[in-house]
Order: structure tokens, then sequence, then C-alpha cells
């Protein structure tokens, strides 16, 4: 593949977002390049810097919170700049127009998209800035360019003796300019992609030297806690706050706008203070539902609407007066926690007209608005330095935290560092919806005629468009910023990508099927949420593969085989699904007192199929083995993408087997890892990954591993005990 | 109130209120970040540090009852010159992704190995069922003990 300067400059400007316009604007100015005689480096763009002492650096603009991109995107670097991937130091992007995540124009990590967006780009760069390097050379020795090779951090000449460092060359390099085609290595000389390296993080995440937000440290730091309504919306009415004051350590006790903050100049005596504090709250805004509650709205709201139409394909109501057989059949599954081992945090320091953040966030320009909105600055005025995350999972794509970091220094005029306590960050997080889910199907002789999936609940972009809309007008004063977010909703679809948080997975449903209706009855309850591991495809896919299951035992067929003769024009689909029959044995009789269930899912671009077999044993379901077969397209790193499934597939258990926060009066139950359960070690079932070779352009995997199996585990259970589940969390039940 | 400590063969005195949890002196007032804060109820592991010798949660652990104690981090869990055998093994295994809770997974793969040099694989999940990993890592975890432990010189049995 080739790319010329040209396409390379679009690339440039593609990925700096929706807005030419916003490039002119003052404020918006991006990072800049070139060579900088006194401090001898060059940045031939705004991921590269290569130094005159050989130094590499690469500004990773997707966080590194597990997933891998610290590893990842480096090696697409290394390859073309022909280096080790080791030889690279990469460094956390600051929040800049540059860094965008070309698909949503924000500065986003989310979407299993970092891969696939960075794929040519930042092959791009390395490529140009190799480029440029060997031109430098050329033209020191008087050869031709394409005479000479690059080796290991050298340019080396057509004698194959005299060779240069890249140190030697940034300077000369930096004048070159590049016509015509840069050459991106063909696949067949590929080192680094698709081998089996190292994780560049594993060193100093092994020996307690990564740096997570939660570790910041600054001079005359002050420690805060945030004590917020029970009830989501109860706004602080009167706390005592004199009692709390003369707490040892105490610095000040503050209303801000998300609640009563107590500030102490150590951490434990900020928490002791807080156990003093009492608040006084007004509730009249507040929610005030019951969990139970929340799926009665959901049944009226689907008996009154049948929702907006977001598929058609037949006639579904002609299947079904035409078909012997017809099914039906509701699945309910609950709100759920993100869990980061890491609980929210983040550090500010307001300094008269600047504010300096550090904080482990998935979408630093968000960051930017949340930090101004609690502050009097612009967010040009805010630096935001992001950290190694301690887990992701879409939780720190809201800036709640940032926030109130922002808010405390602001009225304290000191650097604040916030610590959320786990109970504080069960019950004030924002979750997975919970959604319902209502499913027709018409079978004739055997024959899957007709498809109908109604799905009700809310979706994402309502309670996110506050802060992205912002973000993406950077320019605009701040008193617009809420009728850009009402802007934004009214506009989805036009001026923003449609919001397919509810739909996603059901729409694309993937089997031959003449008659289908796909729906989506939007119902929002008022409980706050966003984007948890794989989103939509999370809940479509329990409903729409444990639906499937439930038809094919209908249809007295093999649950493989009945989606098999489905997908017969779905290759990629038939590919994953027999790959993970086979590695599963699937053919062979299941081991006593165990079951088997197969699904399978395509998400974020990626096909993933799993076969779980589990069983009942004292009183509790026993996951034992999971075969899983991957197809997201070029592999980067294999051995990650075995880690983001296997990973995928523990999350998605963990769900499946214990997942559920519920409220009670507008009030969460849950508060830690006691009774909102995360899988441990005795319960790890043996999970086997085989990955398709493929040359096809590469698709994410850090979500992908999740949704197939929750369903593949209630399958497993049914073909054990005959007893359908269609609620989570699956129960040890029959 | 006045305590002294040794960490990582080092004695410390402080001045510190006598409730802290043990992981908020080692993190703030001696400056180890290396020893997390997950759950602050003794349930996640991530804050496992030894002392005397034995794992226990930091987070729950108030300081007067390390008094006097040894306390080793993970800072102090290799040599000088050499990272632990355990830390060498997750690198070369690549255990971690988010990696948050690798320092105390690490801790209480190292208290296991020193007191049972060849454990079983049901030691070792026995052991490290307290450590709870987010991401999922447990698998490359076992891995990774597994591999430490057939390497390390096991002691000679009796009669052999």
């Amino acid at each position: 593949m080739s790319m010329n300067r040209r396409d390379f400059l679009k690339v440039s400007a593609g990925t700096s977002g929706s807005l030419m316009l916003s490039l002119s604007l003052p404020g918006c100015s991006g990072v800049q390049t070139g060579f900088q005689p006194d401090t001898g480096e060059w940045k031939p763009d705004a991921w590269l810097e290569l130094t005159r002492d050989d130094e590499i650096f690469f500004t990773l603009a997707r966080v590194e919170m597990g997933q891998g991109t610290y590893t990842g995107l480096t090696t697409l670097i290394a390859e073309e700049l022909e280096v080790a991937p080791e030889a690279i130091t990469p460094k956390f992007a600051p929040a800049a127009p540059e860094y965008r995540n070309p698909l949503y124009k924000l500065q986003l990590t989310g979407g299993s998209t970092s891969v696939a967006t960075s794929w040519e780009p930042l092959r791009v760069a390395g490529a140009s800035a190799r480029q440029m390097l060997v031109m430098a050379a050329a033209r020191v020795w008087r050869v031709e360019a394409a005479d000479c090779s690059v080796h290991d951090g050298h340019v080396v000449h057509p004698n194959g003796i005299d060779s240069m460092r890249f140190g030697e060359l940034v300077e000369l390099a930096s004048n070159e300019v590049i016509r015509g085609d840069v050459r991106l290595k063909p696949r067949s000389e590929w080192k680094y992609i698709g081998m089996r390296g190292g994780r560049l993080d594993a060193e100093a995440k092994s020996t307690g030297t990564a740096e997570y937000g939660i570790d910041i440290e600054l001079p005359g730091m002050l420690y805060a806690v945030v004590t917020r309504a029970p009830r989501f919306g109860g706004r602080a009415r009167s706390f005592n706050a004199e009692e709390v004051r003369v707490m040892p350590g105490v610095v000040d006790v503050i209303e801000i706008e998300r609640g009563v903050a107590v500030v102490a100049d150590k951490y434990w005596r900020a928490r002791k203070a807080q156990a003093k504090l009492s608040v006084e709250w007004d509730f009249s805004e507040a929610l005030a539902l019951s969990t139970t509650e929340v799926f009665e709205t959901y049944r009226k709201a689907a008996d009154e609407d049948p929702g907006e139409s977001e598929r058609s394909e037949g006639d579904f109501d002609e299947a079904v007066k035409s078909a012997p057989t017809v099914l039906e059949a509701e699945y309910a599954q609950p709100y759920l926690a993100h869990a980061t081992l890491e609980p929210m945090n983040a550090t500010a320091w307001y300094r008269e007209d600047s504010l300096e953040i550090w904080a482990p966030t998935q979408a630093p320009d968000l960051g930017q608005i949340a930090a101004a909105r609690a502050t009097d600055l612009s967010p040009d005025d805010v630096t935001i330095n992001t950290t190694f995350l301690g887990g992701g999972f879409g939780r720190r794509l809201t800036q709640d935290f940032i926030e109130e970091a922002a808010a405390v220094s602001y009225r304290t005029g000191k650097p604040v560092k916030v610590i959320w306590s786990r109970e504080e960050d069960t019950r004030h997080d924002l979750y997975r919806p919970a959604m319902l889910h209502r499913m027709r199907a018409s079978l004739s002789g055997g024959e899957l005629t007709g498809w109908h999936h109604q799905v009700v609940g809310p979706q994402i972009l309502d309670w996110y468009v506050r802060n992205a809309a912002p973000a993406q007008y950077p320019w605009a004063p701040k008193f617009m910023y809420d009728s850009l977010g009402s802007m934004g909703l009214m506009l989805e679809g036009v001026a923003t990508p449609k919001d397919m948080s509810a739909i996603e997975g059901a729409v694309d449903y993937p089997y031959a099927v003449s008659n289908i209706e796909i729906r989506h009855t939007h119902t929002d309850p008022g409980v706050p949420i966003t984007w948890w591991r794989s989103v939509g495809f999370s809940h479509n896919g329990f409903a729409v593969e444990t639906f499937m299951d439930e038809l094919a035992h209908e249809a007295g067929e093999d649950p493989y085989q009945f989606r098999r003769r489905l997908l017969a024009s779905e290759p990629r689909h038939l590919e994953v699904l027999d790959r993970a029959a086979r590695l599963a044995d699937w053919d062979q009789p299941v081991p006593k007192g165990r079951g088997r269930g197969i699904a399978l899912f395509r998400s974020f671009g990626t096909f993933v199929a799993q076969v779980v077999e589990a069983g009942i044993e004292d009183g509790a379901i026993r996951v034992h083995r999971v075969s899983a077969a991957v197809d997201c397209g070029q592999v980067v790193n294999p051995r990650i993408v075995e880690d983001q499934i296997e990973g995928g597939i523990l999350f998605g258990l963990t769900a499946a087997l214990y997942g559920e926060i519920t409220l009670q009066d507008g009030e969460v139950q849950q508060s830690n890892f006691h009774d909102y359960r995360l899988m441990r070690h005795f319960e790890r079932p043996d999970v086997t990954v085989d990955i398709v070779d493929s040359e096809a352009a590469p698709t994410g995997v850090g979500e992908p591993g999740v949704p197939p199996v929750i369903p593949a585990l209630g399958n497993a259970l049914f073909a054990l005990t005959g007893e359908r589940q269609r609620s989570l969390p699956l129960k040890a039940r029959g | 109130m006045a305590l002294s400590l040794t960490v990582n063969g080092e004695q410390r005195s402080l001045e510190v209120e006598g409730d802290t949890p043990l992981l908020w002196v080692i993190r703030d007032e001696l400056g180890l970040k290396g020893t997390k804060f997950g759950c602050g109820a003794g349930l996640c592991g991530a804050c496992t540090v030894h002392l005397d010798g034995q794992p226990v949660r930091s987070c729950s652990t108030p300081v007067e009852l390390a008094a006097g104690g040894e306390v080793t981090t993970i800072e102090g869990l290799g040599d000088r010159e050499r990272l632990h055998a355990l830390q060498e093994a997750w690198i070369e295994h690549g255990v971690p992704q988010c990696g948050y809770c690798q320092s105390g997974q690490i801790m209480s793969a190292a208290h296991l190995l020193a007191t049972n040099a060849s454990p079983s694989r049901e030691d070792i999940v026995a052991a490290m069922t307290g450590n709870l990993c987010r991401c999922g890592t447990y698998s490359r975890i076992v891995a990774a003990v597994e591999s430490v432990a057939n390497a390390m010189p096991s002691e000679p049995k009796e009669g052999a």
C-alpha cells in the first residue's frame, strides 16, 4: 500500500477533527512540529519526536487502560521506522485537536477503535519519518535515496558498510520534503506487526513504578473526599461545616456542585472528618425509584409504544400469520457497575488563570470542558496530564471526577487530589443501563421465517452530550454549553453520529431470515448511565443469542447447526463459529454433569464465537471451559489479542454470574466487592483462544470478547438443566 | 503517635495517627506508590504487603498494629541489582493489563513461594484467590507463578 504526502496531510487534518473552522481560530493551536535547535529535537509530526541523542518518543493519543495501546500503537510506528518497539518511549498525549479520535471527533479512547483508526496514520507517520531520514543521509553521501536501507535506528549506505545514526540525521531530515508516495512496508517485510512481542508497560507494572492517577503527588497537595447525595439528583441543603472543620488536619469543608467536599492535609484525616459530616439533603428533584419499577416502566413503555423501526425487511406480521409456530420471550438485564480496580480520582491545581489536571481519563478534551465548568476558566486554560489508567471499561469517559477536583482546587487555591472510596465508586457510578428485550419469531417446518426484536431502554448519548458538544466546539462561550448540548441531541444523526448504544448488535442481526423487524422503544428512567465494556452489544448479545438457542431447541435442531445453516452467506461469521465448535469438541459428548452452550456475536467489527462448558456444583454455577475463536482482521500482537479476548470473557462471566446493581427508593444497594462481586482466581475457567489469520483491516479486541460469553453460559445451563433463564444474573437452579 | 517501622530494610520513624491504615502511611508518608488502594476493606488484595513475613491487607491494617514491624512492599521485593524472579516472570509472561492489581498479586505470590517452593496448581489458586483482577489476567498469573516454581531448586527429598 502507498499513500502520498497530500493524502497524509489529509489524514492529519482528518484526525484533527470536525473542524477546519476551529483550526483557524485562536486557542486551538495544534502541536508544534519541526526541528528545535536548542533541544536538538525533531518532531516530524504530532506523534513522533527524535532527538540528536537517538531517543525516540511517541505521543500516544489513545490511553493505556490495560487494552494494550501502549504496546500495540508503538509497534505500528516502530515497524515503519525500522526500530524495535522497545527503542521507543511512549508519552501520554495532552489534549489537542491532532489527537482526536477521527470516528468521534473527540479525543476518546473507547469503542475498541484504537488500532483500527491508527493503523494507517501511524504507519504513515513512521514511514514518512524514515523516508526523510533516508533522504537526508542520501544527500550527505550523494547517493540515491532508493539505494539506502534502514536498519535498527541507522540509515545504511548503499555500500552496506557505512551508516549514520538517526540522531545524526534529525536536523538534516527536518528540511527534507517528501514528494510523491510514502511507501509502507509490505506484509512480508514486517518484523514486529503480527509477532508475539512483549508488553512495553509490563516492567513498570510489575515493579510498582507505573504511575496511575491516584499516585500523583504535588508540593503542598491537599486531599479531598466528597460526600454525594445518596439519591441521584439530590442536593445539599445544609451541613455541619463548623463541627467538621475543627477535626484534625481539616482545611475546609465546602459545597460543590456534586456534593460536600472535606479537604484535609492527609487522605485518612479527610476520611475521618467525613465520617463526622452530616448533610441534610434536598431530595425534591431526586430519583426515588426502585429497580422493580424500572422494569415495570419498561414493560409499560413497550406495551404502549412499539418504538422506532430501526430495520425492517420483508413482512414480519405476514410471516407470523402463516407460521405454525410463533415463539415469544422477554429478557431482562440489570444495571451494571464498571468496578475499575483503581477507584475514580483526579488531581487539580488551580493557579490564577490556569488549571492543571492529572487524571486517569479516557477523554482528556471532555476533561477540559468538565474542569472549565467548575471554574472561571475556559477549556483552553486547562491542561490535562493523562496517566496510566487502573481500568477504564467506559467509566472514565465521563469526567465527573475531574470536575470535582477542579472545583475543590478552584475554591481552595491549592493543589488537591480527590479520591473516591470503593463504596462511592460503586454507588456513584454511571451504569450499563438496565434493558428489556421483547423477542418474537416464527418457525415454519423447522425454518426460521420471521424475527422481531424490540429493544426497550435508554440511550447513552442523552447523558454524554452535555460535555461532548462543547468539546467539539471549543471556541463556544461557556453560556452556550447547555444549548450546544441540546442542539447536539436534536441534530443526532445529522451533525453527530446516530446513537447506536441501545440497538447495536440488534440491528446488525446476521442470520438469513426473510422477515426482520428491529425496533427501539426509547425510555429513560433517569438513572445515570454510560458506556460499559461492549456497550449495547453486551445486552443485545444476550437477547439475540439466547433467543436463537430457544429457537434451535424449538425447531429440534442442534444449536450450532441451526446457526450454521443461517450463516451460509456470512463467511467470517461461519469461520469463527466452526472454529469455536471444533476447539470445544462440539461433536463429542459433554462430560457428565456439564452442559455446553454456543454463541456468536460480531461487535466493533470483530467476529467472536464461544462455546462454554459449565456445571452446577455445591449450589453454584461453575464455568469449566470456554473455547473462543476470533477474527479481528490483521493482528498487531497475538498475545494481546488473546489477553483481551480472555479478559473480555472473564468480564462477561462476572456480569453473567454476579453483576447486578439494584436501587431501592433511589439508592444504590451495592457498595463494595462483597456485594458487587468480581470473578476470582478459583472461579476461572480454562480459556482457549483461536485467532483467524487475516489480512483484512484490523478491528478492535478490547470489547468483543464480552458479548457472546453471557448467552453461551446461559445456553450451557439450559442444556444442563432444561430450564431457560431469561434474566441476568444467572442463578444456580435446576 | 510516634512509631517506627522497618520498610524494605530501612528503619523509618513516623509521627502519624495510630489508626491510619498502613496503606496510606506507605503511600503518602513514605512515598512508596507501588502499593495500591482498591477497596479499603481487605476484599481485593491490591494493597497486599508483607508484615513480618506475612501477607497483610495494608488498607485495613492500622499502622499502630505494624509498629516496630518489618514491612516489605513491591519496591523492596527484589534486591538492588535484580528484580525478584516473580517480577521477571510477570514481564516474560506479559501478565499485566491495566496493571493496577499486580503489585498485590506479586506480593501474594512471593509469600506463597517463600513458604512452598513447589506449589501445585491448587496451592497457587488457593493462595491467589484473595487478589482480584478486573482485567482477567488470572491464567497468565498462574503460568508466571508456575514458571518460577518449576525453575526454583527444590529441597532435596528424604531418601533422594
